[in-house]
């Protein structure tokens, strides 16, 4: 097979020592990126982008590729010790991963995460390998109407991230997609909900969003509930994961790397997206819906899993078509164009050495990951047995660093320490800031792809129907809100959550 | 308004204070450049990349420090509030520095930024896919005129390059097309790849630099062919009025002393005819045209005029 030929020789670039050093010092530096809430990959890229001028381009290139997936492990982290997604992708695994943290879980839920995002890596980036140019051409089948389909059965889909009632769940969607109206409307310029804050005319951050709703808001009911005393974390029970743990995270770990895979492809959502997805889907597909949210390691499991994937597979479009399909990737081009390669076809054929070198990097830097965070889960999980008193000081810090880093402005932390008040009052109303986080990602992109494909098509809202793909979702959408309505489910669910009240 | 009372005053003062620490400048502490897009941006990889040419040349360093946001206006107001010591500079863009004050109540005083030096003029064009019937602008237009508004052009928003070139095209060829607004050009690609709009705007720099065989260029807007596509022809040539480009480049506060700025722009000047930046803005595909900030100047404020007569012409049109 041509295709295995072509892979040896991609890990024959990969693994020379200078290559394989890059890819180790990128991981690194993703891992520790990903760590801190608020810095993310694309800055940071940026950042290190000039120093790439002096490294031949494939070591470059292994080395940005590093940071960008590493910050995926890194994320997951901070969001099950303490509470703080450090992406924005890593915002579900606070769900359950938190949970088991405080179960004293905390060593299996990173294990399960490292090797379940190990997993999810492997698989992608063997897709790049085998359907790179096939994927590519679902990607370009998605026009603004699939968008707006695909983003109508995301929407209703956030209610199930809820373990609360689906009417709260439902309100806290619109709050999101009021919020993600907030600056400058794309097609007529127009301020919209910005008071005339020049820092709100490009919308709210969803970083400062998630650090308040979060990170502070955690913080406040913690020192709320015992003063300085902070988290009562139960005792370390054990390090690694059980059998158990494994027998139930597998398939989760399957499904959320083919979502991941899929999601990625597209431009826009990417690694969020699929991490939100994968975690609705799990909760869909679990015989114990209800129990989500209380510390199931599936829930970890999944979207740590969808987001490693999609963070891989979205270099699909990027290597075969040269489109980026998101912020992240356009810097991956930019890398490409500096050291004078123009990412497409043409690559694969005149430079295959670059293009199989970075697919085989990126399966290595997956398995540096593991080995860099396995041993480390240890250190990491001593980090919840610091008084809290010192912790979350430091936590407070990272967070404001973060947020100020961003933008370089203060109004950014102000911002987010009023959503921290909010998301306060959010938690004593019990209502679950994890659908408005999705209704906040999801509306600007449904509204956007709304007017292209109705101005597109001069105001005819035919095509939704005309077009399969579009057709498919819808109708998968509708069947989601029958099985919603349909008062056996509905009876089933609340008696579930009431099982769980009591 | 309160602000440009005080701007006077202000810029007394601290041309005062200024000339004192003239006499260090550039070599006591860093000169920061912001940058008003976010990391990663075309302007932003330029000024990274040409920033360790200036910092050679004054001896001295240059972090740059991104201030994103309202297509600009956050970085030339932190750029107008800054002190007048020669140590804040920033990048400066067009058609968005001009156009932000058509329709807008600014924060900052735009007469009280001076362009330091023009490094990239970018001439705007239109593609549609390889495989598409258009091959000229006038295929499009005659398209066009059969079915008004079928035409959709992806535009990375309203008033941007890619929209105002549209608006000058349908005014001279009286057509009528529709503007499909995208979040930047590589989700414009991205659409027109998949043959969801017919037309979208590019940058003849982002053109070049792109995969061959998968789009093809319709026309180039400016008065003469850009280097980067001497084959492909103006739209003046096929008889459409359409002039659009963007430029990128830095400025200062108009308070900062003469000598300062003059000797910041010869930096630049020195740096871009550098052959080694000049290897890599070939790389990034940049459309290098050298200018000083007197001439760049000079040149505004009959573009100004042009984007006012666009805008003011799509507002009689509604």
């Amino acid at each position: 097979m041509d295709f295995i030929n072509l892979l040896m020789l991609g890990f024959g670039e990969a693994i020379t020592p200078a290559n394989l050093s890059f890819c180790l010092l990128g991981a690194l530096l993703g891992t520790l990126i990903g760590v801190l809430p608020g810095i993310g990959p694309t800055a940071t890229i940026a950042v290190l982008l000039p120093i790439t001028f002096f490294l031949p381009p494939l070591a470059g290139i292994i080395m940005l590729a590093g940071i960008y997936y590493g910050a995926q492990y890194g994320g997951s982290t901070t969001a099950i010790l303490v509470n703080l997604p450090g992406e924005a992708s890593a915002v579900v695994t606070t769900l359950d991963g938190y949970q088991m943290a405080r179960q004293g879980r905390a060593g299996a839920a990173l294990a399960v995460a490292a090797l379940g995002s190990f997993f999810a890596g492997t698989v992608a980036t063997f897709a790049i390998a085998i359907a790179g140019p096939m994927l590519s051409q679902f990607a370009l089948s998605f026009g603004p109407a699939e968008y707006v389909a695909l983003m109508l059965f995301g929407l209703l889909a956030a209610t199930i991230l809820a373990s609360g009632p689906v009417l709260k769940a439902i309100g806290m969607i619109l709050i999101g997609l009021l919020l993600g109206m907030v600056g400058t409307d794309q097609a007529t310029g127009a301020e919209r909900l910005t008071f005339g804050a020049v820092e709100l005319f490009d919308g709210i951050d969803f970083i400062v969003i998630a650090i308040g709703l979060f990170g502070f808001s955690e913080i406040i009911t913690n020192l709320e509930r015992s003063g300085s005393a902070g988290v009562t974390v139960a005792p370390l029970t054990r390090l690694w994961p059980t059998r158990e743990d494994f027998r139930q995270s597998w398939a989760a770990v399957l499904r959320g790397t083919g979502l991941g895979t899929m999601l990625g492809l597209l431009p826009g959502g990417g690694a969020t997206l699929a991490s939100f997805s994968a975690y609705s889907l799990e909760k869909k597909v679990s015989k114990n819906p209800q129990k989500f949210g209380t510390g199931v390691v599936e829930g970890v499991a999944a979207p740590e899993a969808a987001n490693n994937a999609a963070a891989q597979s979205s270099f699909i479009p990027l290597l075969t078509l040269g489109i980026p399909s998101n912020n992240m990737m356009a810097m991956m081009l930019s890398a490409f164009m500096i050291h004078g390669i123009t990412p497409g076809p043409s690559v694969l054929t005149n430079q295959p050495e670059i293009f199989w070198g970075l697919v085989a990097s990126m399966w290595i830097g997956n398995l540096l990951l593991v080995v860099i965070n396995l041993p480390m889960i240890g250190l990491w999980v001593r980090l919840l047995t610091v008084p809290y008193r010192l912790l979350y000081p430091a936590i407070l810090l990272f967070c404001c660093i973060g947020v100020y880093s961003m933008n370089n402005r203060i109004f950014d932390v102000v911002l987010a320490a009023g959503f921290g008040l909010l998301g306060y009052v959010f938690r004593k109303a019990n209502c679950e800031p994890g659908p408005l986080l999705l209704g906040f990602v999801l509306g600007p992109l449904l509204e956007a792809n709304l007017r292209r494909t109705l101005l597109i098509t001069q105001g005819d809202p035919g095509i939704f129907v005309e077009r399969p793909i579009s057709l498919v979702m819808l109708i998968a959408t509708v069947a989601l809100l029958a099985l919603m309505i349909f008062p056996a489910f509905r009876k089933k669910r609340e008696e579930a959550f009431q099982e769980e009240e009591a | 308004m309160k602000t440009i009372y005080a701007l006077p005053l202000a810029a007394a003062i601290s041309t005062l204070g200024a000339t004192a620490a003239l006499a260090d400048w550039p070599t006591d502490r860093p000169i920061e450049m912001i940058v008003a897009f976010a990391p990663g941006g075309g302007t932003d990889i330029m000024l990274r990349t040409l920033a360790p040419y200036i910092e050679a040349d004054l001896a001295t360093q240059i972090p740059v420090l991104n201030r994103p946001g309202a297509s600009g206006e956050i970085a030339y107001t932190a750029l107008a509030q800054a002190k007048p010591d020669g140590y804040t500079i920033s990048s400066l863009n067009t058609p968005g520095f001009l156009t932000m004050r058509i329709d807008r109540e600014l924060r900052f005083d735009p007469a009280a930024i001076c362009p330091i030096a023009r490094i990239v003029e970018d001439p705007g064009m239109f593609v549609v896919q390889e495989g598409s019937p258009y091959n000229t602008l006038e295929e499009l237009v005659s398209f066009a005129k059969e079915n008004p508004g079928a035409v959709s052009i992806g535009t990375t928003g309203v008033g941007t390059d890619e929209h105002l070139a549209m608006l000058q095209l349908e005014e001279s060829a009286g057509v009528d097309m529709t503007a499909v607004p995208f979040g930047g050009a590589n989700e414009a690609k991205t659409a027109l790849l998949g043959g969801h709009v017919t037309v979208i705007g590019l940058n003849v720099g982002e053109y070049a630099g792109s995969e061959p065989g998968q789009i093809k260029g319709l026309a180039q807007f400016t008065e003469e062919r850009s280097i980067l596509a001497p084959d492909l022809p103006t739209a003046k040539e096929q008889g459409f009025d359409v002039l659009m480009s963007s430029e990128r480049g830095i400025a200062a506060p108009c308070a900062v002393p003469e000598e300062v700025r003059a000797r910041l722009a010869e930096a630049v000047d020195k740096a871009v005819a550098n052959p080694e930046f000049q290897e890599k803005a070939k790389q990034q595909g940049l459309a290098l045209s050298y200018q000083s900030g007197a001439d760049w100047a000079a040149a505004m404020p009959e573009r100004l005029a042009r984007y006012e007569e666009i805008i003011k012409m799509v507002k009689e049109g509604q």
